[in-house]
């Protein structure tokens, strides 16, 4: 590369990179910049170094454990839920029947519909006079208040969260099979392995790093779950669905108490930190 | 009995009970296949019945349930008309379609520079850079979205095209993307066009770029979807019906009392839903095609 060319790469990064920076890094710092200030009515900026004292308020705050709750009960059925779901129809995916890749492609197009409008369209189904009780009806099975009851509300977000995200992750599992030399299962046939030995032995070992990739991925998204709780619940009733990112929002957007927020979802990204940190200790290939 | 015999029949049994169990297994494949799409298809099917409904009859065969809830009660198209008198819809889809297609022209075009960049120049910091892009692709919006709002504000970009724009461009996803197709193109082509001293703005946009059809169509659908789809950063940035997105515009289809226009509610969420899908349907390819690539470099 001439002496002239130098610079060459970072006009090609430039505009890129100074996207992510100003819009991405930068905030990212201002929010855990903001997690240790507060309100200050002395210092000209408004606001004040107060170092934990959010983090004290907060973890104090019967809202904020009540969402610390949720989110974590949430989690703890829904991670598992959904890859479990995303697997077994990964697999049904991968079968070799005729007409499967009709069926890829009607799993498929449903991704495209956003978590928002996928939300309101379930939301609907739960109605009391919405279909879902009225295929409960048809099978004889009473009535239930899904987001109407705090016993069932919880439930139902897992619900409505599954019912695209399902297939979502699925497709990254699927393309992971694929990607299996077809010689494996072959061999494996011949020395007279069953179906549950190859799936074993082979599937799962050859889609770690794709199991991994949707465990991660599944782990940020629903440790983040918003939309589905704003636009359905409000985080009710009685807080059963207020989860720590709906909390966070509602305090910093809603009631302006930036700080508080903002220690929240520093808290929060931690938090996630660590459990991914244990996934990845979990699933290490030795 | 000869042994043979025994030996024939021992064997026929063996087939015809494999060709059994073949059988069975196929018709339980076919009764999955058969459930996973009822169980995501299902509330679709009724939602559409239900934008084509008029509202007094919205819920008419839902409980108990019969097959008449996946038709429309009446068919009308009443709740389209009222979706885009009175609730400004027209509005939400233009604005939709600009945002979109200002985030696949300008994400598109500014992530290719840049995974370009990364797949072909060698430089101080490059390692640096690249894990910067990295955490933007692992950190979602969701995650910043407050200091966000706030440099917005201090910025004054509060309801603004800037504000609702710019933020999606930063993708760490499509330069990722970019990246790695750029990276198996043959050193070869570049190499002699280098020696017939093309410069590299050159070999980028009249080289490359021809090239590269298909990580351009993964990357514009990567950004077109996630634009077209976004929620919470319009929800935090934006006020008032001039502004809305449609997804916003989905959610606040609420009629005057606090009555619920489901109809129209169904409607707006049945066109927002069929644009993405249209665009999916043709690509469905590339879009699996990215998602995999996304996957297996998941380390």
């Amino acid at each position: 590369m001439t002496q002239k060319e130098r610079w060459t790469p970072y006009f090609f990064l430039g505009p890129a990179l100074a996207l992510i920076i100003a819009f991405r890094l930068l905030p990212a710092l201002t929010g855990i910049r903001e997690s240790f200030y507060g309100i200050s009515f002395v210092s000209d900026s408004g606001k004040a170094f107060t170092g934990l004292d959010n983090f004290t308020t907060i973890f104090s705050d019967r809202t904020f454990v009540q969402s610390i709750r949720v989110t974590v009960l949430f989690n703890l059925i829904v991670n598992p839920l959904q890859i479990l779901i995303a697997l077994g129809l990964a697999i049904l995916a991968n079968q070799n029947v005729r007409g499967i890749s009709l069926f890829r492609s009607v799993l498929l197009l449903p991704v495209a519909v956003s978590l928002s409008t996928s939300s309101i369209i379930a939301g609907m189904a739960m109605d009391q006079l919405g279909l879902l009780n009225g295929i409960l009806t048809l099978f004889g099975q009473p009535q239930q208040l899904f987001l109407l009851s705090s016993k069932t509300a919880l439930a139902s977000i897992i619900g409505i969260s599954s019912w695209i995200g399902c297939p979502f992750w699925m497709l990254f599992l699927l393309a992971g099979m694929q990607n299996i030399p077809h010689d494996l299962y072959e061999s494996a046939s011949i020395d007279g392995a069953t179906t549950w030995e190859t799936f074993v032995s082979i599937t799962l070992p050859l889609l770690r790093r794709s199991l991994l990739f949707v465990l991660v991925s599944v782990t940020v998204a629903n440790f983040l779950l918003f939309i589905p709780v704003f636009i359905l619940t409000s985080g009710g009733p009685e807080l059963s669905t207020s989860t720590v990112m709906y909390e966070a929002y509602r305090r910093g957007l809603v009631y302006g108490d930036i700080g508080a927020s903002s220690a929240m979802v520093s808290a929060l990204l931690l938090f996630i930190i660590v459990i991914i940190a244990i996934e990845f200790y979990l699933t290490r290939s030795d | 009995m000869t042994q043979s015999s025994v030996r024939y029949s021992v064997h026929r049994m063996w087939y015809s009970s494999r060709k059994t169990t073949d059988l069975v297994r196929k018709v339980i494949i076919y009764i999955l296949l058969v459930l996973v799409v009822l169980v995501v298809w299902v509330p679709f099917m009724w939602a559409i019945a239900v934008s084509f409904s008029p509202l007094e009859k919205v819920f008419s065969n839902a409980v108990p349930f019969t097959w008449k809830a996946l038709f429309p009660v009446d068919f009308t198209m009443q709740a389209y008309v009222d979706l885009f008198q009175m609730f400004h819809f027209w509005t939400a889809l233009k604005n939709t379609f600009i945002l979109s297609l200002g985030t696949v022209v300008f994400g598109g075009l500014t992530s290719a520079l840049a995974g370009f960049a990364f797949s072909r120049f060698e430089f101080r910091g490059k390692g640096l850079l690249f894990g910067i892009t990295l955490f933007t692709f692992m950190v979602p919006l969701e995650v910043i979205i407050i200091p966000l709002y706030i440099m917005m504000t201090e910025l004054g970009w509060m309801n603004t095209w800037a504000a609702l724009l710019l933020p999606g461009l930063a993708n760490g996803l499509t330069i990722f993307l970019f990246r790695q197709f750029f990276a198996e193109l043959p050193q070869e082509i570049i190499d002699a066009a280098r020696v017939d001293g093309a410069s590299w703005t050159r070999i980028f946009f009249q080289i490359v770029t021809p090239m590269s059809k298909p990580v351009m169509i993964t990357g514009a659908l990567v950004l077109f979807l996630g634009a077209w789809n976004s929620f919470f950063w319009p929800l935090t940035v934006t006020s008032g019906e001039n502004m809305r997105v449609v997804q916003l515009a989905v959610a606040y289809t609420t009629g005057d009392h606090g009555i619920i226009r489901w109809n129209a509610k169904m409607a707006g969420a049945m066109l927002s839903s069929i644009v993405p899908i249209l665009i999916l349907l043709p690509f469905q390819r590339y879009y699996v095609r990215g998602i995999a690539n996304t996957g297996l470099s998941g380390q």
